[in-house]
Protein backbone atom coordinates (compact mmCIF):
# COMPACT_ATOMS: atom_id res chain seq x y z
CA UNK A 1 0.00 0.00 0.00
CA UNK A 2 2.49 2.36 1.01
CA UNK A 3 4.82 1.69 -2.22
CA UNK A 4 1.88 2.04 -4.29
CA UNK A 5 1.12 5.32 -2.60
CA UNK A 6 5.14 6.27 -3.19
CA UNK A 7 4.94 5.29 -7.18
CA UNK A 8 2.04 7.38 -7.20
CA UNK A 9 3.67 10.62 -5.77
CA UNK A 10 6.70 9.47 -8.39
CA UNK A 11 4.81 9.74 -11.00
CA UNK A 12 2.76 12.52 -10.22
CA UNK A 13 6.23 14.27 -9.66
CA UNK A 14 7.49 13.22 -12.98
CA UNK A 15 4.70 14.95 -14.62
CA UNK A 16 5.78 17.57 -12.91
CA UNK A 17 8.98 18.06 -14.51
CA UNK A 18 7.47 17.29 -17.78
CA UNK A 19 4.73 19.83 -17.23
CA UNK A 20 7.81 22.47 -16.58
CA UNK A 21 9.82 21.39 -19.56
CA UNK A 22 6.45 21.12 -22.18
CA UNK A 23 3.69 23.55 -21.07
CA UNK A 24 4.99 26.58 -18.82
CA UNK A 25 1.81 28.26 -19.06
CA UNK A 26 -0.19 25.46 -17.83
CA UNK A 27 2.44 25.26 -14.64
CA UNK A 28 2.10 29.23 -14.38
CA UNK A 29 -1.90 28.55 -13.88
CA UNK A 30 -1.52 26.12 -11.18
CA UNK A 31 1.05 28.42 -9.61
CA UNK A 32 -1.58 31.63 -9.95
CA UNK A 33 -4.56 29.65 -8.75
CA UNK A 34 -2.30 28.19 -5.63
CA UNK A 35 -3.44 24.58 -6.85
CA UNK A 36 -1.09 22.33 -4.70
CA UNK A 37 2.11 24.70 -4.59
CA UNK A 38 3.24 22.87 -1.36
CA UNK A 39 3.67 19.97 -3.17
CA UNK A 40 5.12 22.00 -6.38
CA UNK A 41 7.80 23.29 -4.48
CA UNK A 42 9.26 20.27 -2.82
CA UNK A 43 8.98 18.50 -6.50
CA UNK A 44 11.36 21.74 -7.60
CA UNK A 45 13.67 21.61 -4.59
CA UNK A 46 14.23 17.97 -5.76
CA UNK A 47 14.46 18.53 -8.85
CA UNK A 48 16.83 21.47 -8.39
CA UNK A 49 18.95 19.22 -5.94
CA UNK A 50 19.58 16.47 -8.66
CA UNK A 51 20.03 18.84 -11.62
CA UNK A 52 22.59 20.51 -10.02
CA UNK A 53 24.74 17.31 -8.36
CA UNK A 54 24.62 16.51 -11.48
CA UNK A 55 26.48 19.31 -13.19
CA UNK A 56 28.29 19.98 -10.13
CA UNK A 57 29.97 16.87 -10.54
CA UNK A 58 30.39 16.90 -14.43
CA UNK A 59 32.63 20.09 -13.60
CA UNK A 60 34.01 18.16 -10.88
CA UNK A 61 34.98 15.53 -13.61
CA UNK A 62 37.44 17.79 -14.98
CA UNK A 63 39.88 17.41 -11.98
CA UNK A 64 38.07 14.50 -11.46
CA UNK A 65 38.21 12.48 -7.98
CA UNK A 66 37.39 13.58 -4.77
CA UNK A 67 36.40 16.92 -6.61
CA UNK A 68 33.19 14.88 -8.64
CA UNK A 69 31.53 14.41 -5.05
CA UNK A 70 32.43 17.62 -3.51
CA UNK A 71 30.52 20.23 -6.79
CA UNK A 72 27.99 17.23 -6.76
CA UNK A 73 27.30 18.41 -3.11
CA UNK A 74 27.93 22.39 -3.08
CA UNK A 75 26.25 23.59 -6.57
CA UNK A 76 22.77 22.37 -5.31
CA UNK A 77 23.37 24.34 -1.95
CA UNK A 78 24.48 27.26 -3.53
CA UNK A 79 21.49 27.67 -5.73
CA UNK A 80 18.76 26.07 -3.23
CA UNK A 81 20.60 28.52 -0.33
CA UNK A 82 20.00 31.54 -2.69
CA UNK A 83 16.86 30.54 -3.84
CA UNK A 84 15.85 30.25 0.20
CA UNK A 85 17.22 33.68 1.09
CA UNK A 86 16.61 35.64 -1.74
CA UNK A 87 12.84 34.55 -3.21
CA UNK A 88 11.11 36.80 -0.49
CA UNK A 89 12.34 39.97 -1.84
CA UNK A 90 10.09 39.46 -4.38
CA UNK A 91 7.03 38.93 -2.15
CA UNK A 92 8.31 42.39 0.06
CA UNK A 93 8.97 44.17 -2.73
CA UNK A 94 5.83 43.75 -5.09
CA UNK A 95 4.00 44.03 -1.49
CA UNK A 96 5.56 47.41 -0.59
CA UNK A 97 4.62 48.81 -4.29
CA UNK A 98 1.13 47.35 -4.36
CA UNK A 99 1.53 44.41 -5.85
CA UNK A 100 -0.88 41.60 -4.45
CA UNK A 101 2.00 39.01 -3.95
CA UNK A 102 1.60 35.77 -2.06
CA UNK A 103 4.63 34.41 -0.21
CA UNK A 104 3.90 30.52 -1.38
CA UNK A 105 3.01 31.25 -4.54
CA UNK A 106 6.42 33.55 -5.31
CA UNK A 107 8.28 30.85 -3.63
CA UNK A 108 6.56 28.46 -6.49
CA UNK A 109 7.59 30.18 -9.01
CA UNK A 110 10.78 31.20 -8.67
CA UNK A 111 11.77 27.40 -7.66
CA UNK A 112 10.16 26.55 -10.91
CA UNK A 113 12.13 28.87 -12.59
CA UNK A 114 15.11 27.83 -11.03
CA UNK A 115 14.36 24.15 -11.57
CA UNK A 116 13.83 24.86 -15.37
CA UNK A 117 17.13 27.01 -15.36
CA UNK A 118 18.93 23.82 -13.59
CA UNK A 119 17.29 21.48 -15.89
CA UNK A 120 18.62 23.35 -18.61
CA UNK A 121 22.38 23.39 -17.41
CA UNK A 122 21.52 19.55 -16.77
CA UNK A 123 21.43 19.26 -20.45
CA UNK A 124 24.54 21.07 -20.90
CA UNK A 125 26.31 18.41 -19.67
CA UNK A 126 27.51 16.39 -21.95
CA UNK A 127 28.87 19.63 -23.42
CA UNK A 128 30.89 20.18 -20.28
CA UNK A 129 32.53 16.11 -20.53
CA UNK A 130 32.90 17.06 -24.09
CA UNK A 131 35.44 19.95 -22.99
CA UNK A 132 36.99 17.50 -20.43
CA UNK A 133 37.53 14.95 -23.90
CA UNK A 134 38.90 17.33 -26.35
CA UNK A 135 41.32 18.71 -22.79
CA UNK A 136 40.01 22.33 -23.44
CA UNK A 137 42.07 24.74 -21.10
CA UNK A 138 40.87 25.37 -17.68
CA UNK A 139 40.08 28.99 -19.15
CA UNK A 140 38.31 27.83 -21.96
CA UNK A 141 36.14 25.89 -19.07
CA UNK A 142 35.52 28.57 -17.22
CA UNK A 143 34.29 30.51 -20.12
CA UNK A 144 32.06 28.08 -21.62
CA UNK A 145 30.66 26.97 -18.23
CA UNK A 146 29.62 31.16 -17.76
CA UNK A 147 28.04 30.87 -21.37
CA UNK A 148 25.91 27.87 -19.98
CA UNK A 149 25.20 29.43 -16.80
CA UNK A 150 24.20 32.81 -18.16
CA UNK A 151 21.77 31.10 -20.98
CA UNK A 152 20.04 28.81 -18.26
CA UNK A 153 19.98 32.22 -15.87
CA UNK A 154 18.08 34.41 -18.69
CA UNK A 155 15.41 31.32 -19.26
CA UNK A 156 14.72 31.55 -15.32
CA UNK A 157 14.42 34.92 -15.18
CA UNK A 158 12.10 35.20 -18.50
CA UNK A 159 10.04 32.84 -17.00
CA UNK A 160 9.60 35.06 -14.05
CA UNK A 161 9.25 37.92 -16.11
CA UNK A 162 6.67 36.23 -18.22
CA UNK A 163 4.53 35.33 -15.11
CA UNK A 164 4.41 38.34 -13.05
CA UNK A 165 3.62 40.45 -16.44
CA UNK A 166 0.69 37.83 -17.12
CA UNK A 167 -0.71 38.72 -13.55
CA UNK A 168 -0.49 42.31 -13.73
CA UNK A 169 -2.29 42.02 -17.09
CA UNK A 170 -4.35 39.67 -15.83
CA UNK A 171 -5.34 41.72 -12.52
CA UNK A 172 -5.65 45.04 -14.05
CA UNK A 173 -8.43 44.23 -17.15
CA UNK A 174 -10.19 42.07 -14.16
CA UNK A 175 -10.20 45.02 -11.69
CA UNK A 176 -11.14 47.37 -14.52
CA UNK A 177 -8.61 49.41 -12.70
CA UNK A 178 -7.55 53.08 -13.90
CA UNK A 179 -4.72 53.62 -16.08
CA UNK A 180 -2.96 55.51 -13.19
CA UNK A 181 -3.44 52.21 -11.09
CA UNK A 182 -2.64 49.70 -13.69
CA UNK A 183 0.36 51.55 -14.99
CA UNK A 184 1.67 51.82 -10.54
CA UNK A 185 1.04 47.71 -11.15
CA UNK A 186 3.05 47.33 -13.86
CA UNK A 187 5.98 49.40 -12.52
CA UNK A 188 5.60 47.51 -9.23
CA UNK A 189 6.08 43.85 -10.40
CA UNK A 190 9.06 45.36 -13.03
CA UNK A 191 10.78 46.65 -9.50
CA UNK A 192 9.65 43.51 -7.70
CA UNK A 193 11.91 41.36 -10.18
CA UNK A 194 14.45 44.00 -10.71
CA UNK A 195 15.23 43.53 -7.08
CA UNK A 196 14.94 40.07 -6.81
CA UNK A 197 17.72 40.29 -9.87
CA UNK A 198 19.88 42.59 -7.34
CA UNK A 199 18.87 40.96 -4.24
CA UNK A 200 19.54 37.09 -5.96
CA UNK A 201 22.53 37.99 -7.71
CA UNK A 202 24.19 39.51 -4.53
CA UNK A 203 23.46 36.56 -2.18
CA UNK A 204 24.14 34.13 -5.26
CA UNK A 205 27.53 35.44 -5.91
CA UNK A 206 28.61 35.16 -2.49
CA UNK A 207 27.18 32.01 -1.06
CA UNK A 208 28.90 30.83 -4.41
CA UNK A 209 31.95 32.35 -3.44
CA UNK A 210 31.95 31.03 -0.11
CA UNK A 211 31.55 27.35 -1.52
CA UNK A 212 34.03 27.69 -4.42
CA UNK A 213 36.03 25.92 -6.08
CA UNK A 214 33.49 23.66 -8.24
CA UNK A 215 35.65 23.50 -11.98
CA UNK A 216 39.49 23.06 -10.39
CA UNK A 217 43.07 22.78 -12.53
CA UNK A 218 43.45 18.80 -13.36
CA UNK A 219 47.13 19.08 -12.13
CA UNK A 220 45.52 20.33 -8.40
CA UNK A 221 47.19 17.86 -6.04
CA UNK A 222 44.77 18.42 -3.20
CA UNK A 223 41.66 20.19 -3.13
CA UNK A 224 39.67 21.49 0.28
CA UNK A 225 35.68 21.37 0.30
CA UNK A 226 35.22 24.72 0.67
CA UNK A 227 38.04 27.49 0.68
CA UNK A 228 39.09 29.28 3.99
CA UNK A 229 36.59 32.49 4.19
CA UNK A 230 39.03 35.20 2.93
CA UNK A 231 36.17 37.55 2.94
CA UNK A 232 33.58 38.17 0.56
CA UNK A 233 32.94 38.37 -3.47
CA UNK A 234 32.75 42.26 -2.65
CA UNK A 235 36.25 42.18 -0.38
CA UNK A 236 38.12 40.04 -4.02
CA UNK A 237 36.53 42.40 -6.36
CA UNK A 238 37.60 45.64 -4.24
CA UNK A 239 41.06 43.91 -3.98
CA UNK A 240 41.47 43.46 -7.59
CA UNK A 241 40.88 46.63 -8.35
CA UNK A 242 43.67 47.75 -5.73
CA UNK A 243 45.67 45.42 -7.61
CA UNK A 244 45.55 46.56 -10.82
CA UNK A 245 45.52 49.86 -10.11
CA UNK A 246 49.19 48.78 -8.41
CA UNK A 247 47.82 48.97 -5.01
CA UNK A 248 49.00 45.84 -2.87
CA UNK A 249 48.54 44.65 0.60
CA UNK A 250 51.64 42.02 0.68
CA UNK A 251 54.78 41.55 -0.95
CA UNK A 252 54.17 38.94 -3.05
CA UNK A 253 51.77 36.23 -3.92
CA UNK A 254 51.96 32.75 -1.70
CA UNK A 255 53.74 29.94 -3.22
CA UNK A 256 53.04 26.10 -3.14
CA UNK A 257 54.75 24.02 -0.37
CA UNK A 258 56.88 22.54 -3.32
CA UNK A 259 57.96 25.37 -5.04
CA UNK A 260 59.19 27.28 -1.60
CA UNK B 1 -12.39 64.03 -2.21
CA UNK B 2 -12.18 60.00 -1.72
CA UNK B 3 -9.86 58.85 1.16
CA UNK B 4 -9.59 55.32 -0.83
CA UNK B 5 -5.83 54.65 -1.56
CA UNK B 6 -4.52 54.92 -5.23
CA UNK B 7 -3.48 51.02 -4.90
CA UNK B 8 -5.11 49.01 -2.31
CA UNK B 9 -2.83 47.63 0.00
CA UNK B 10 -2.24 44.19 -0.50
CA UNK B 11 -1.54 43.64 3.41
CA UNK B 12 -2.67 44.72 6.81
CA UNK B 13 -1.38 47.92 7.64
CA UNK B 14 -1.38 47.18 10.91
CA UNK B 15 1.25 44.53 9.71
CA UNK B 16 3.08 46.71 7.80
CA UNK B 17 3.53 49.57 10.92
CA UNK B 18 5.12 46.40 12.57
CA UNK B 19 7.68 45.53 10.09
CA UNK B 20 8.15 49.42 9.55
CA UNK B 21 9.82 49.51 13.68
CA UNK B 22 11.43 46.25 13.45
CA UNK B 23 12.62 46.25 10.23
CA UNK B 24 15.26 49.26 11.61
CA UNK B 25 16.09 47.67 14.54
CA UNK B 26 17.04 44.45 12.71
CA UNK B 27 19.32 46.29 10.39
CA UNK B 28 20.49 48.11 13.36
CA UNK B 29 21.49 44.60 14.85
CA UNK B 30 23.59 43.31 11.83
CA UNK B 31 25.73 46.47 12.45
CA UNK B 32 25.45 46.15 16.27
CA UNK B 33 27.08 42.31 15.61
CA UNK B 34 29.69 43.75 13.23
CA UNK B 35 30.65 46.76 15.55
CA UNK B 36 30.63 44.81 19.01
CA UNK B 37 28.15 47.69 20.25
CA UNK B 38 24.66 48.20 21.14
CA UNK B 39 24.27 51.68 19.49
CA UNK B 40 22.60 50.97 16.20
CA UNK B 41 19.53 48.92 17.66
CA UNK B 42 18.30 52.31 19.26
CA UNK B 43 19.97 54.20 16.31
CA UNK B 44 18.13 53.31 12.96
CA UNK B 45 14.56 53.45 14.20
CA UNK B 46 15.22 56.93 15.50
CA UNK B 47 16.43 58.03 12.52
CA UNK B 48 14.20 56.94 10.17
CA UNK B 49 11.74 57.62 12.28
CA UNK B 50 13.07 61.27 13.86
CA UNK B 51 13.68 62.36 10.03
CA UNK B 52 10.11 61.36 8.76
CA UNK B 53 8.62 63.05 11.39
CA UNK B 54 10.58 66.38 11.59
CA UNK B 55 10.96 66.45 7.65
CA UNK B 56 6.80 65.54 7.03
CA UNK B 57 4.37 68.28 7.83
CA UNK B 58 7.05 70.58 5.28
CA UNK B 59 5.89 68.04 2.24
CA UNK B 60 2.45 68.83 3.41
CA UNK B 61 2.60 72.52 3.87
CA UNK B 62 4.84 72.87 0.80
CA UNK B 63 2.18 70.83 -1.34
CA UNK B 64 -0.82 72.81 0.18
CA UNK B 65 0.63 76.48 -0.24
CA UNK B 66 0.38 75.25 -3.88
CA UNK B 67 -3.45 74.63 -3.51
CA UNK B 68 -3.14 71.14 -4.48
CA UNK B 69 -2.82 69.22 -0.82
CA UNK B 70 -5.39 66.22 -0.34
CA UNK B 71 -7.21 66.59 3.06
CA UNK B 72 -5.05 66.03 5.75
CA UNK B 73 -6.12 62.98 6.87
CA UNK B 74 -5.38 61.53 3.00
CA UNK B 75 -2.09 62.63 3.82
CA UNK B 76 -1.24 60.82 6.80
CA UNK B 77 -3.08 57.89 4.99
CA UNK B 78 -0.76 57.74 3.09
CA UNK B 79 2.49 58.57 5.32
CA UNK B 80 1.14 55.45 7.21
CA UNK B 81 1.03 52.96 3.87
CA UNK B 82 4.97 54.26 2.47
CA UNK B 83 6.06 53.33 5.73
CA UNK B 84 4.14 50.25 6.00
CA UNK B 85 5.71 49.72 2.44
CA UNK B 86 8.87 50.41 4.17
CA UNK B 87 8.26 47.92 6.54
CA UNK B 88 7.50 45.01 4.33
CA UNK B 89 10.15 46.10 1.60
CA UNK B 90 12.61 45.76 4.40
CA UNK B 91 11.45 42.15 5.90
CA UNK B 92 12.13 40.99 2.03
CA UNK B 93 15.68 42.26 2.46
CA UNK B 94 16.53 41.88 5.94
CA UNK B 95 17.91 37.93 5.48
CA UNK B 96 20.03 38.49 2.18
CA UNK B 97 21.38 41.40 4.30
CA UNK B 98 22.65 39.50 7.44
CA UNK B 99 23.97 36.68 4.97
CA UNK B 100 25.66 38.96 3.03
CA UNK B 101 27.08 40.67 6.42
CA UNK B 102 27.54 38.03 8.10
CA UNK B 103 29.71 36.05 5.08
CA UNK B 104 31.79 38.73 5.26
CA UNK B 105 34.96 39.55 6.98
CA UNK B 106 35.05 43.23 6.24
CA UNK B 107 33.14 45.94 8.13
CA UNK B 108 32.81 47.81 4.86
CA UNK B 109 31.13 45.28 2.89
CA UNK B 110 28.65 45.06 6.59
CA UNK B 111 27.88 49.16 6.24
CA UNK B 112 27.47 48.53 2.53
CA UNK B 113 24.89 46.43 2.41
CA UNK B 114 22.70 47.61 5.33
CA UNK B 115 22.76 50.82 3.98
CA UNK B 116 21.88 49.29 0.28
CA UNK B 117 19.28 47.55 2.52
CA UNK B 118 17.63 50.78 3.90
CA UNK B 119 18.45 53.06 0.74
CA UNK B 120 16.59 50.71 -1.34
CA UNK B 121 13.52 49.93 0.91
CA UNK B 122 13.45 54.02 1.80
CA UNK B 123 13.28 54.68 -2.50
CA UNK B 124 10.14 51.87 -2.51
CA UNK B 125 8.62 53.71 0.32
CA UNK B 126 9.33 56.86 -1.57
CA UNK B 127 7.88 55.85 -4.73
CA UNK B 128 4.55 54.06 -2.61
CA UNK B 129 4.35 57.97 -1.10
CA UNK B 130 4.35 60.11 -4.49
CA UNK B 131 1.52 57.17 -5.77
CA UNK B 132 -0.59 57.72 -2.91
CA UNK B 133 -0.55 61.58 -2.85
CA UNK B 134 -1.03 61.93 -6.64
CA UNK B 135 -3.90 63.38 -7.72
CA UNK B 136 -5.44 63.64 -10.93
CA UNK B 137 -4.60 67.02 -11.69
CA UNK B 138 -1.30 67.30 -9.84
CA UNK B 139 0.99 69.83 -11.49
CA UNK B 140 4.47 69.55 -12.26
CA UNK B 141 4.89 72.03 -9.17
CA UNK B 142 3.73 69.63 -6.85
CA UNK B 143 5.98 67.01 -8.57
CA UNK B 144 8.88 69.23 -7.98
CA UNK B 145 8.37 69.88 -4.75
CA UNK B 146 8.02 66.32 -3.96
CA UNK B 147 11.05 65.52 -5.63
CA UNK B 148 12.93 68.41 -3.87
CA UNK B 149 11.82 67.24 -0.04
CA UNK B 150 12.43 63.37 -1.32
CA UNK B 151 15.86 64.28 -1.70
CA UNK B 152 16.18 66.17 1.49
CA UNK B 153 14.98 63.79 3.59
CA UNK B 154 17.28 61.00 2.12
CA UNK B 155 20.16 63.40 2.61
CA UNK B 156 19.23 64.32 5.94
CA UNK B 157 19.22 60.37 7.01
CA UNK B 158 21.95 59.57 4.69
CA UNK B 159 23.78 61.65 6.69
CA UNK B 160 22.99 60.79 10.09
CA UNK B 161 23.22 56.67 8.96
CA UNK B 162 26.79 57.27 7.80
CA UNK B 163 27.60 59.16 10.78
CA UNK B 164 26.54 57.20 12.95
CA UNK B 165 27.72 53.78 10.89
CA UNK B 166 31.59 55.78 11.35
CA UNK B 167 31.42 56.59 14.73
CA UNK B 168 30.33 53.13 15.48
CA UNK B 169 32.92 50.70 13.24
CA UNK B 170 35.89 53.31 14.78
Amino acid sequence: MIGAVETIGATRSLGTIDLLLRDREVMLARIRHGDDVGALVRTMVVTIAIAMAIVGAALGSYRGGLQIGYAAIKLPLVLLGTAALSAPALTAIGAALGRRSRLASDLALVMAALAFGALLLAACTPLILLGRALELSYHEMILATVVMFAIAGLASLRMIVHALSLEALRHGTRDGASQRTLASGTVGWRSAVAGLCVVFTLVGGQLAWALRPYLVRPRTPEVPFVRALEGSLFDAVTGAFRSARGIYTRDEAPLPESDR
Amino acid sequence: MSLVTAIPAPFPRGLGLTLAAAGPVALGAILAARAGTLTPLAGAPAIIFGVVAATSPALYIAIAATGEAPPLSKVARAFALALGAFGLALAGLVLPAAFLSLSSVSAVTTIAVVTAALGGAAVLALRRLATELATPDSSLTSSVIFIVWAAATLGIAGRLWIDLAREVMS
